[in-house]
């Protein structure tokens, strides 16, 4: 047992403060389902007081968000995050994984497979689903398909990826971009946003075509050993660029190449590839943190006639510590609205959002008031799959509220094209 | 478990009875961070099938333990020898908020800050304050009879409760007290039961006084190079016709410890006051005024600090509300006490405690409520280390001896349950003791109640 596990469940003293923090706890309102409890379900694991079927192990173990507002609050860091990704790997060793997150690894891993996957979707799409009256928003399913409901909005899929659009052109180049599968096959409005703005300010940047996914929906499934051949392969492929910055557009892909990658070799006890995963982590910047410290963009922003308000990102805010970047943008740019609880988690949290979408829908409209109370016309966040989520639930309730990144903002104040 | 109790239980409470390992796990711990394995949980939903419960449990003389979130100091929320645990987290709400008389009836596994929440929007607030106050429910603060850093203006639990809603060993449901602000029909059950932990009875709704919400107030940081001048100082401040909201101090080492755990700034002093005063904004200013003129005469004070806004005021408190959890950064072993002495003996007892430490070579972190003489006593040892281990429960011995020689009592707030049932005798006596199990008996024949606390 890794000793930095062991102390981080030593750490915790079972005070309770998790318990009123936790948006699953929230809902569920019973004790598996908060970090104290999940803390326990480890510790007694390992000692082999308990065993873990499959299905309570679904239950306990995958009804977490991994927010991080537990670790976050806690006054003693109890890394309950860490707790429960090893517990989650310790479950998948003794049982596999679920058939439809085995599919998922698979495809996960090769860019080629990824790409056939988006490429059919796209052409069948209005097969299977149909586009809303505001297109940018998403698109529906015809029928409930593979656990995701009809009535859920998704993410319209592009016609030609992120990668397949920009040159991998790493000759002048300081900077590179990892857009994330999201941005990449759907949401690519996002990057064609950082684009623009990178051009206005005449940063060159290149686009790596041979980048993979970076592994989170599996490390955070348990999957450890599909995670570190994906990392292995990004860290070979952005350690050989001559480049200063890797600008994650995900927050989540982000918090998984800079956090988690070092994390992941630690498990497995690699010194070698864990160093080599630090020495990226250094490069990993979020591009509006380098927009706001690195460059002029703030100063060449045009005031926007519009009122905003901000949803923190878990992987944005706590993951990275970047919350005042944004902000800084939207209230130069725009009539900004702070909400209350901006930080509380969308309920997204990956494929938490497909396995217990009831949780999430609740947990996703808590959030409904607080933006309605500001009167904002855009709700802004810089991660697509709290776009996902928050557009999804806006569209529910129906509130005509736009949701849009960021980066699409600062690209408008900026006069750039971008669909507003 | 008997079978046939088991069967029943579980047509009650269907899918809402756990009783897998892994759920009864999850119910087997509190924040002494010891482990009772219940023999299985429920989880309830209102009163009436905790009457059905308790008729089964009578019958086939099964414990019972009420738990609300499990953020208790002495186990008072165990299942020491097994038996049901019966939890009230999912009774939650409020069942008549009535403005005219300000009172509030609430289901008890309400957790006290989102009482607070509910009625902040009519102007009225919930006075005691646990500093846990965010996690641990309004049954929880009743059965120990919870107070916080406001009780040294607004009292205890005791003095906010008006009536309870019941349910007794025998299934029995019953409403005790009433709305009337003056009610002095029978024996004060209300009062009995606030504070019995949970050994009495169920306690499943609470009728709650609410107060009028301060038009304003001020948070004071006030360091001191003198721990005792520091608990002098308390005094100085009632004497001049103050009475804060809260007085709190924090020593030295809860300094240090917070800082290195949380990185907050906090000044390198030998302790900490931090005060705090409402009501109208002329009062507050002229209080605050008052306090800072009494610093600038005590040579001992180093720094005086004002919050200048909300967010300064909430810095203040956080570092004063994260020590508790943060101290196992010390040593992984802690006899947390909660002891209290008359306020007058405050600072002869913060000597005492110093003298302690040196006797017994081992760290003793203290912090509390010093407006009202209740001291958190930490002290710190390594558990694998036996003789440190042996020397630690000896200081305790010389902590709860000298407390008592001052007239002060062994809890100030936790309250007896498990951790400190050995010293109960010696601060009330044996003849109160057996008073205390004739009143047991009375409500609890078969002692299925939450048995085994302080060794009822």
């Amino acid at each position: 047992m890794d000793k930095r596990l062991y102390e981080a469940w030593e750490s915790c003293v079972k005070c309770g403060i998790c318990r009123s923090v936790c948006p699953v706890f929230k809902e569920e309102k019973t004790e598996p389902f908060v970090a104290r409890g999940h803390i326990t379900l480890l510790s007694e694991l390992i000692k082999g007081n308990i065993d873990f079927s499959e299905e309570t192990a679904k239950d306990y173990l995958y009804k977490c968000l991994l927010c991080t507002t537990c670790v976050e609050s806690c006054p003693n860091n109890s890394e309950t995050d860490t707790i429960v990704e090893i517990a989650r790997h310790e479950v998948i060793r003794r049982h596999g994984l679920p058939t439809y997150k085995k599919v998922m690894s698979k495809v996960l891993k090769s860019r080629e497979l990824m790409d056939f996957a988006f490429k059919s979707a796209s052409v069948f799409s209005p097969v299977f689903s149909k586009s809303q009256s505001k297109p940018r928003d998403g698109i529906k399913l015809r029928t409930s398909l593979a656990g995701i409901e009809k009535d859920r909005l998704l993410p319209p899929i592009s016609k030609q990826t992120f990668l397949d659009k920009y040159k991998d052109d790493r000759k002048r180049a300081k900077i590179a971009l990892f857009p994330g599968c999201l941005i990449n096959y759907t949401y690519t409005s996002i990057g064609d946003s950082l684009v623009e703005i990178l051009k206005k300010l005449r940063i060159d940047f290149t686009v790596p075509k041979k980048q993979l996914c970076c592994g989170a929906p599996i490390y955070f499934a348990g999957n450890f050993e599909d995670a570190r051949y994906l990392a292995k392969k990004n860290i070979d492929l952005f350690l050989n660029l001559d480049v200063e910055y890797i600008l994650v557009l995900e927050p989540t892909c982000a918090s998984m190449i800079k956090n988690d990658y070092p994390k992941l070799f630690m498990y497995f006890e690699d010194k070698k590839w864990e160093d080599r995963a630090r020495e990226l982590s250094r490069k990993i910047l979020d591009p509006v943190k380098f927009l706001h410290d690195k460059t002029d963009a703030l100063n060449s922003l045009k005031r926007l006639n519009i009122k905003t308000t901000y949803h923190d990102p878990c992987h944005l805010k706590r993951a990275q510590k970047i919350k005042d970047e944004p902000r800084a943008f939207l209230k130069k740019a725009t009539d900004f609205v702070e909400m209350k609880k901006a930080d509380r988690c969308c309920g997204n949290g990956g494929t938490f959002s497909i396995d217990y979408r009831d949780v999430s829908l609740k947990i996703a409209k808590r959030k409904v008031k607080n933006i309605e109370e500001t009167h904002a016309q855009y709700l802004v966040t810089g991660c697509s799959a709290c776009i996902m989520q928050l557009a999804d639930i806006l569209n529910q309730e129906k509130k005509d509220i736009k949701v849009r990144h960021t980066l699409e903002i600062i690209n408008m104040a900026m006069g750039g094209k971008s669909e507003g | 478990m008997n079978r046939r109790a088991l069967h029943k239980i579980k047509n009650i409470f269907k899918n809402r009875c756990l009783t897998d390992k892994l759920s009864r796990v999850q119910y087997s711990y509190d924040a002494t961070q010891k482990m009772y394995l219940p023999d299985v949980v429920v989880i309830a939903e209102n009163t009436q099938e905790i009457s059905q419960l308790m008729k089964i449990a009578n019958r086939y003389k099964i414990p019972v333990v009420a738990r609300g979130w499990g953020s208790g100091f002495t186990g008072g929320a165990l299942n020491i020898e097994g038996g049901i645990c019966l939890s009230l987290e999912k009774m939650d709400k409020v069942i008549e908020l009535d403005l005219d008389n300000m009172m509030v009836w609430v289901e008890t596994g309400m957790v006290n800050y989102d009482l607070q929440e509910y009625v902040k929007p009519y102007g009225l607030f919930f006075p005691p304050d646990p500093s846990s106050w965010k996690f641990s429910t309004i049954g929880g603060n009743i059965a120990e009879n919870a107070g916080g850093p406001r009780a040294v203006k607004y009292g205890v639990m005791k003095d906010w409760v008006k009536g309870l809603e019941i349910v007794l060993a025998d299934g029995t449901i019953m409403k005790t007290g009433s709305k009337n602000i003056k009610d002095v029909a029978g024996y004060d059950l209300t009062s009995l039961i606030v504070g019995s932990e949970g050994t009495l009875a169920i306690i499943t709704k609470a009728l709650l006084r609410l107060f009028p919400l301060p038009e304003t107030k001020k948070t004071m940081q006030i360091a001191f190079d003198n721990m005792s001048k520091a608990a002098a100082f308390v005094n100085k401040i009632l004497l001049n016709g103050i009475i804060p909201v809260a007085i709190e101090f924090v020593d030295k080492d809860a300094i240090k410890t917070v800082k290195d755990a949380t990185g907050v700034d906090l000044p390198d002093a030998d302790a900490i006051l931090i005060v705090e005063v409402d009501g109208s904004k002329n009062q507050v200013e002229e209080d605050a005024a008052k306090i800072e003129r009494l610093t600038k005469n005590e040579s001992s004070v180093m720094l005086f600090r004002i919050a200048k806004d909300e967010k300064e005021a909430d810095d203040i408190w956080f570092a004063r509300r994260s020590i508790s959890p943060t101290l196992k950064r010390i040593a992984d072993g802690k006899l947390n006490e909660d002891i209290v002495v008359p306020r007058s003996k405050l600072a002869e007892m913060i000597s005492k405690l110093q003298e302690i430490s040196k006797k017994y070579g081992l760290p003793i972190v203290n912090f509390g409520h010093a407006g009202d003489g209740n001291i958190h006593v930490n002290i710190m040892y390594h558990t694998d280390n036996k003789d440190e281990t042996k020397r630690a429960f000896k200081a305790m011995d010389d902590v709860f001896n000298e407390c008592i020689k001052l007239g002060g009592s062994i809890t100030g707030e936790h309250g007896v349950g498990i951790t400190k049932q050995d010293y109960l005798e010696k601060q009330i006596g044996k003849e109160q003791i057996e008073l205390l199990r004739r009143i047991k008996r009375a409500f609890d024949p078969n002692n299925i109640i939450n048995p085994h606390k302080m060794r009822l």
